[in-house]
């Protein structure tokens, strides 16, 4: 059964999948020693979606401590956010880009250490695929 | 036949080719990436064969691109509809004076033939290529780097004189008083202002005999640290080095099990000695703290001159030479190299280096002296190359990979080494050159202002109207 995106179900659902992918845990095992690890994702307004929705997950060491979506698009326990329109993630869920390369040409903007989040590309890629493989319902245009 | 062979041929004692003629390996470079036909080939025998190749080129409206041993990668060393140089028909060493030891050569000569050529009087060019089926116009228009740079900078710093003929047609003899633009803009210059067709070349005494230590280790930074220590030495003649995969298995990446490696970290350096006087090693490798030396090798120098030869042999008689290479090669500043490192090899599918390698070396900043071989400041610098032989059934895979490499070193800083795989944009090509982008451009429009030289690789911004004119053109009348 397909879980609304935006919702807290979704994000509920996300965090699982996230904790119990051993592709993450090992890619992100170091992810948020010594740093702020939370990362809030914000899909702009674009395609299908006329507001924007704002999803904090809170990352550390390879586990997924919660996932939630919030009201506004900053959030004071940010450690790194990722902004992109909502057509530009919904590539990056699909294998059309990769999310390393929307980074690294300016399509996705990113708040905080660019190099600490390069250097963990494939702890990232992972929650790219946690998220592809949710069962999820986005809103269509 | 092509009306213009004949009137071209009719001028120069060289060779020329139309399409039904000249090899089909001319359409394309090592990279196997771009393909081009030119509407005809040259094999000049002379400087005034190139200058008056040039000359013709713009009297007919065509441009001329130069090919050396085409090992560069991307749009180079070939000609989409205009001339193409094949500068290997000009070979000639012309004379070599051990006083003050320098060699004159012909652009075209290859630097293994060199190598050979100057063995018996244990004269070397201070700084070789690891691969030396390269010739030596190739090199210098790129910069020419090798396991000695740590020492004497680029092959382009070891020139004395050049001969060049720039895209106006004139033949000029430069060095670093006379036509000085044209001289340091010619080195690492791409072949954009003009074409060395000559070069004399600084050498130095050699020893007969090299020792190289095979040294390992299972960590970046240790061997970082002992790197920096090696070239702050100064006792090493020549240091390289790799990284080099150990594949552990599979791992998923995002969902598709891949194979995955643990890489570690070959380290060689090496000594030149004189025969019956064998280096002290433990004094050699003190305070060095690898995880195993694994092996002495004791070679002529002329052997591990050529030590890259049946490495280069094993890959053709493979396959992987016929391969696409897009091999990325950037100076790294030194603090970011971990992170640099570190988060591109776990990503690094170990079968992408069949017939390839990833090259790590140790460089200072301040050996070199050529303005338009672009690094990055500061003192200690490593250089990262990934060589990959990539399958052409696997190209669009690898493509997106290695393009967020490209970016990812040079957003950490890094300058890419300009004869491998890229493809930019202007901007990428203003911030490759920095402060040296108006030079590089003012350098392009004074002596090649009709842009005739090497097209389709940078894209300069065109000439102002009044410098596109050269001497006995006419001047349009005012309005």
């Amino acid at each position: 059964m397909p879980v609304l995106f935006g919702t807290s179900e979704w994000a509920h659902a996300l965090e699982e999948g996230i904790n119990a992918s051993s592709e993450y845990r090992n890619a992100g095992q170091s992810w948020g020693t010594g740093f702020n690890g939370n990362i809030l994702f914000a899909f702009e307004p674009g395609g299908a979606i006329a507001r924007g929705s704002y999803l904090l997950l809170r990352l550390q060491e390879g586990r997924c401590l919660g996932a939630e979506f919030v009201p506004g698009p900053t959030h004071p326990d940010q450690g790194f956010a990722l902004r992109a329109p909502f057509p530009l993630w919904l590539d990056i869920l699909n294998g059309k880009t990769l999310a390393a390369s929307a980074i690294l040409t300016g399509k996705m903007r990113v708040e905080g250490n660019t190099i600490t989040l390069l250097k963990y590309a494939g702890a990232h890629r992972s929650l790219v695929h946690c998220v592809a493989t949710l069962d999820t319902r986005f809103p269509e245009a | 036949m092509d009306r213009l062979y004949t009137l071209l041929q009719n001028r120069i004692e060289g060779v020329v080719s139309t399409p039904d003629q000249y090899h089909a390996g001319l359409l394309s470079n090592f990279g196997n990436l771009f393909h081009a036909t030119p509407r005809l080939v040259v094999s000049p025998l002379t400087a005034r064969d190139v200058a008056a190749t040039v000359t013709f080129a713009r009297e007919h409206g065509l441009t001329v691109s130069t090919r050396g041993a085409a090992h560069s990668q991307s749009r180079v060393a070939i000609s989409d509809g205009g001339i193409l140089l094949s500068m290997s028909s000009m070979r000639r060493i012309l004379s070599v004076d051990a006083s003050a030891p320098s060699v004159d050569v012909e652009a075209g000569v290859v630097w293994r033939d060199l190598v050979r050529h100057l063995a018996p009087r244990n004269l070397a060019p201070p700084v070789l290529t690891n691969n030396l089926s390269v010739t030596v116009g190739g090199t210098l228009a790129i910069a020419g780097i090798g396991v000695s740079s740590f020492k004497y900078g680029t092959q382009g710093d070891n020139v004395r004189e050049l001969e060049v003929v720039a895209g106006t047609g004139e033949r000029l003899v430069c060095d670093r008083k006379k036509h000085a633009d044209l001289f340091w803009g010619s080195l690492a210059g791409l072949g954009q202002a003009g074409i060395i067709t000559r070069a004399r070349l600084d050498l130095r005494a050699t020893k007969p005999m090299t020792r190289t230590y095979y040294l390992l280790y299972r960590d970046l930074r240790g061997f970082l640290h002992d790197a920096k220590l090696a070239m702050e030495r100064g006792r090493w003649d020549h240091l390289e080095s790799w990284a080099s995969p150990s594949p552990q298995g599979t791992k998923p990446v995002a969902g598709r099990r891949q194979v995955f490696a643990r890489w570690f970290y070959p380290f060689h350096l090496t000594v030149e000695f004189d025969p019956g006087h064998p280096p002290d090693d433990e004094e050699l490798l003190r305070g060095l703290d690898p995880f195993e030396r694994l092996y002495v090798d004791d070679l002529p120098t002329v052997d591990f001159f050529e030590r890259m030869i049946p490495v280069f042999d094993l890959w053709k008689q493979g396959g992987t030479w016929k391969h696409i290479h897009a091999w990325i090669e950037t100076v790294l500043p030194w603090e970011h190299a971990v992170d640099c490192i570190e988060s591109v090899l776990p990503d690094l599918p170990p079968s992408i280096l069949v017939g390839g390698h990833v090259l790590l070396w140790p460089a200072r900043g301040t050996t070199s002296k050529v303005p338009f071989f672009m690094r990055p400041p500061g003192e200690d610098l490593i250089g990262f190359g990934v060589l990959p032989a990539i399958p052409a059934r696997f190209w669009e895979r690898a493509r997106p990979m290695l393009e967020n490499l490209s970016r990812m070193t040079e957003l950490m800083g890094g300058k890419r080494y300009l004869s491998g795989y890229l493809d930019w944009t202007e901007d990428r090509w203003k911030n490759h050159f920095g402060d040296q982008w108006g030079p590089f451009t003012a350098l392009k429009h004074k002596y090649d202002p009709h842009s005739i030289l090497n097209p389709g690789f940078v894209p300069f911004p065109a000439a102002p109207a009044d410098v596109r004119r050269v001497p006995g053109e006419s001047v349009p009348a005012a309005d």
